[in-house]
């Protein structure tokens, strides 16, 4: 069953800045950037390296363990299109940031 | 961690990575197994389970194209190959890769010419 | 006969069924390890096969004056016959 976590306040989100957090102990990493909040899952899909200490370019993440790039904007990973980081939907209700996960 | 735990630990997290790529463990396990334990050699010394059939220089970009599972990073010859250079991987119909033969990237037309630098 | 040099890793499988491969043909060879030596040959040895066209993938071999990267024992052969 899929349900809306509160996962961070927005306004502790500054722009641009990657920020780790842990709805129900789910690994997840959030992005405020351009208006719009991206939430995707905090391992990388190589070898499960928090991303959030990664480097972001554009929309582009860099894992910071052995350099994989993906697309925040849907989780792809930029070398091989079979690969990609799980994303989670978001919706801002009262300024608070939900992720949609499963439960 | 001990050698072969490691080893298993490294089994368990390129699977599935592999797995979507189309690629499986090579059906010799003998082969599997010496990969893997030069690879948790190459972890230990370096913190990172590089290709162990692949020099590396003190140029972080180019080395990051050699940390396994490398796939991603020279599919076409690798698919071509139809296994990977070191041949921890093959194409996931290859029951024999004893029949496989390995040939540079040149051949295949996509020799990465990059400079080379000295290892830190 | 012709010269033959291979330049391995110690870590590499196919470096090793390379060597095997012209040891059971009781053919002399040289090895140079490329993980065993300091940096200036290391530097030397990747110099020689970049300007070969070869990336910093091993085996690579010296055979006379030929080269090829791989273990590839049809392409040691054709070599080994050329004049």
């Amino acid at each position: 069953m899929k349900e809306f976590l509160p996962a961070a306040e927005l306004a502790q989100l500054p722009e641009g800045r990657l920020s780790a957090v842990r709805p129900k102990g789910l690994p997840v990493l959030l992005l405020n950037k351009d208006g719009r909040v991206f939430a995707l899952e905090n391992r990388c899909a190589h070898m499960g390296c928090p991303l959030a200490a990664g480097a972001l370019e554009g929309y582009t993440l860099e894992c910071p363990c052995h350099a994989w790039r993906f697309d925040v904007r849907d989780g792809s990973f930029l070398d091989a299109p079979e690969l990609r980081l799980k994303t989670y939907a978001t919706k801002i209700s009262g300024g608070t940031v939900f992720i949609e996960a499963e439960i | 961690m001990n050698r072969k735990a490691r080893q298993e630990a490294l089994r368990f997290l390129f699977e599935p990575v592999i797995e979507k790529l189309g690629y499986k463990f090579t059906p010799s396990q003998e082969d599997a197994d010496f990969l893997l334990e030069q690879e948790t050699l190459i972890e230990a010394a370096t913190g990172i389970p590089y290709c162990p059939c692949q020099a590396r220089s003190n140029n972080r970009a180019e080395n990051m194209r050699m940390v396994c599972p490398c796939i991603p990073f020279h599919r076409r010859h690798y698919d071509a190959m139809r296994r990977c250079w070191c041949g921890l991987f093959v194409h996931k119909d290859v029951t024999d890769p004893d029949t496989l033969r390995q040939f540079p990237e040149k051949e295949h037309g996509t020799a990465a010419q990059t400079s080379h630098k000295r290892r830190n | 006969m012709k010269k033959i040099t291979i330049y391995a890793l110690s870590t590499c499988l196919w470096c090793k069924k390379t060597k095997k491969y012209f040891e059971d043909r009781n053919i002399k060879f040289e090895t140079v390890d490329y993980d065993k030596q300091d940096e200036a040959h290391q530097e030397a040895m990747m110099a020689e096969m970049r300007a070969a066209n070869c990336s910093g993938s091993f085996p690579f071999l010296k055979i006379g004056a030929a080269c090829t990267q791989g273990y590839n024992p049809e392409e040691f052969d054709k070599l080994l016959k050329l004049k």
